[in-house]
């Protein structure tokens, strides 16, 4: 605003001036008009008569003309001037030269102009034509435009920042709502972000509530799988000791031993795994399974080289499923590991779409299967862990416990070739 | 055979080392992966067991460094992080089978017999060279019916010359692969055990099953047997 309020300020000045100089170099080419030679034909003059320019012929009008010869010697000056104006300029003849001078305490635009005469003798001698004008008006009228302009850039700037102020606050107030709200979150005064927001703003409180509540989730789950295998771990912990405190003559039952510290590892090994599945949070990134079972089978088929399993696979480029990355593998890693475990030297993955988002995946080997009791086993050995004998795997249980927070349906049958079938059935992206 | 055990935890890496040598194992052992790959790229060893958490270099590095420089020996790497992910990560990375902690050193052990068959190209426990048929599992060695009693050096001979049937092998090799490097290595030693072997494999010399190269070493000479 004030560099505008400047520039307007200059360009006014200046067109006024510039207006001022042509007026003025209007009156000299008027002035030159009336050129004329002398009584004594031995200089130029110039005749009142001619002059139409009143104020010329009215004495202190304000508005004075002056003629000098080569020497500086005044040889003509209107009717108006009874002053004697200062005559200490050089100027080369043609040229003009506008100032704005002081004389006798007042303002005046002063414009000359030098020209060339031939004398009598055709000889060209150079003479000054000088005009003054009184500026008084002229400065009174720009120091008060000055004023006015000053005064309207000071009052609407004014005007201006107090309403960006107000426009400021209005769109910075859902921020600062958010910033409340964190505030109150922090301090447990709610769990997620209740204020309706703009639309600017919805995809980042909403996206925060998720992840708040993802947060909040899995914090649960840890404080469940920690209470879960503290308490698993009391019963194993307590043969222990009583181990150590039985009399027999310092000898170590190394089989109980053995399978106390078995029961321990499986409960650890379970409670820390159920304690990491992200399943039940919201995941956004969807993962191809056939890649994941492509690099467990090429890693598979190395550990198990000697038994020489054949894989048949009839899967498509790619099985988009929202899971977790990490928990897919535990998944399809157990499965495959106890599918190349009990195989007797065949394994087929099969995938079939069930409908236009339902997907049916059939890991089957020709091993020696699972009876219907053991089957009932796993899929409660999570909460019997602490009860269950030694010796059997948790891979199955995971799977179990993961599939079942997903939401995949997971069966199993009699393999056609004699083994165990484990199906999912599950809801593709 | 000779393995070299990769392991940061001392008490871990002593209880490995300790078993391996009652198994008839000659043990190189470190502590960091820097360490371990040095020793691995110095000195011959058979098989190899590797933690992946090492200080210096992590186990991932140096089983990756080891088969970008084409050393092809056995890896069994330990991995306290059961999770699929990290074991398809140490298979990949140039693995051939994983361990997770806390394991029982019977399958450990049983996982090392199986990785060093297959880098001699067997697949069963029982080498076959018939008619001397041995057992890796219960040490056992036969020929035809007949079983011998061989002392634990005189097996350690034998099963390394019959995972290398048909490839010479130097006195030096054989050395370095069954001897501790504290032990008082003798070369005479072996030529002792060699003519003990050929005594209780072959009595009266009809089969020869170990040749002697001059200069060059032994090879064991009966042919390998498909598994029945």
């Amino acid at each position: 605003m004030i560099l505008t309020a400047i520039a307007l300020e200059r360009a006014v000045v200046k067109r006024a001036l510039q207006a001022e100089e042509d007026r003025l170099q209007l009156l000299i080419y008027s002035l030159l008009a009336a050129v004329d030679r002398n009584h004594a034909g031995l200089s130029i003059t110039i005749a009142d008569e001619r002059l139409f320019e009143s104020s010329l012929l009215t004495r202190n009008s304000g508005l004075y003309a002056m003629l000098y010869n080569n020497s500086n010697e005044q040889i003509w000056r209107s009717q108006s001037t009874l002053a004697r104006f200062p005559d200490d300029f050089s100027i080369q003849s043609g040229e003009w030269q506008f100032n704005t001078p002081e004389f006798s305490g007042k303002p005046y635009f002063q414009l000359i102009f030098a020209i060339q005469w031939p004398n009598v003798n055709d000889k060209l001698e150079r003479y000054n034509i000088v005009v003054w004008q009184e500026a008084t008006e002229y400065f009174s009228q720009l120091e008060r435009f000055r004023q006015t302009l000053w005064t309207w850039l000071i009052v609407t700037t004014l005007l201006l920042l107090i309403v960006m102020y107000f426009v400021m606050m209005w769109s910075l107030w859902p921020l600062k709502k958010v910033g409340l709200e964190v505030k109150a979150i922090e301090d447990r005064k709610q769990s997620g972000f209740e204020y309706s927001y703009p639309l600017e703003i919805t995809p980042l409180t909403e996206n925060l509530n998720i992840l708040l509540s993802q947060e909040q989730y899995q914090r649960q789950r840890y404080r469940n799988a920690m209470d879960d295998l503290a308490h698993s771990l009391k019963t194993p912990l307590a043969v222990l000791s009583g181990l150590s405190d039985s009399d027999k003559n310092g000898v170590v039952d190394l089989k109980t031993l053995r399978e106390q510290v078995n029961r321990m590892n499986q409960i650890v090994s379970y409670q820390l795994r159920k304690a990491t599945n992200v399943a039940g949070a919201k995941i956004n990134k969807p993962v191809n399974m056939v890649q994941i079972i492509t690099k467990i089978v090429s890693a598979l088929e190395k550990v198990y080289r000697e038994k020489m399993v054949k894989v048949d696979s009839k899967l498509p480029a790619q099985i988009m499923i929202r899971m977790d990355e990490s928990d897919c593998l535990e998944v399809v890693g157990n499965l495959l590991d106890n599918a190349f475990k009990y195989s007797a030297g065949r394994i087929a993955i099969i995938a079939a779409m069930l409908n236009e988002n339902e997907m049916e995946l059939r890991i089957e080997d020709d091993g020696r299967g699972l009876e219907q009791e053991e089957v009932q086993q796993i899929l409660s050995r999570g909460t019997r862990l602490d009860q269950s004998s030694e010796g059997q795997g948790i891979g199955l249980a995971v799977v179990a416990d993961i599939v079942r927070a997903y939401n995949i349906d997971m069966k199993f049958e009699r393999s056609e070739f004699g083994g165990l079938r484990v199906k999912l059935i599950f809801q593709t992206v | 055979m000779r393995a070299i055990v990769i392991e940061d935890d001392l008490d871990i890496q002593g209880q490995i080392v300790e078993r391996l040598k009652r198994e008839g194992f000659a043990v190189d052992s470190a502590d960091n992966g820097s360490e371990g790959l040095y020793l691995m790229q110095e000195y011959p060893c058979d098989v190899a067991i590797i933690d992946l958490g090492l200080p210096k270099m992590s186990g991932l590095e140096v089983i990756q460094t080891l088969r970008k420089q084409g050393n092809s020996i056995p890896i069994l790497i330990l991995t306290a992080r059961g999770r699929w992910q990290d074991k398809v990560e140490g298979l990949d990375a140039g693995a051939d089978d994983y361990l997770v902690k806390p394991f029982h050193h019977e399958e450990m052990m049983a996982r090392l017999r199986v990785l060093i068959r297959r880098a001699s190209g067997w697949s069963d426990s029982r080498i076959l060279c018939s008619p001397v048929s041995l057992d890796t599992v219960t040490q056992r060695t036969y020929v035809q019916d007949r079983e011998l009693d061989l002392t634990a050096f005189e097996y350690k001979v034998l099963e390394y010359l019959m995972l290398h049937a048909g490839e010479v092998i130097s006195k030096t090799v054989l050395t370095e692969h069954l001897y501790d490097d504290d032990a008082d290595n003798d070369s005479n030693v072996i030529e002792v055990f060699i003519r003990r072997l050929r005594q209780k494999l072959d009595p009266d010399e009809s089969l020869q099953p170990i040749e002697t190269l001059r200069g060059r070493g032994y090879r064991f000479t009966l042919a390998r047997a498909e598994q029945p």
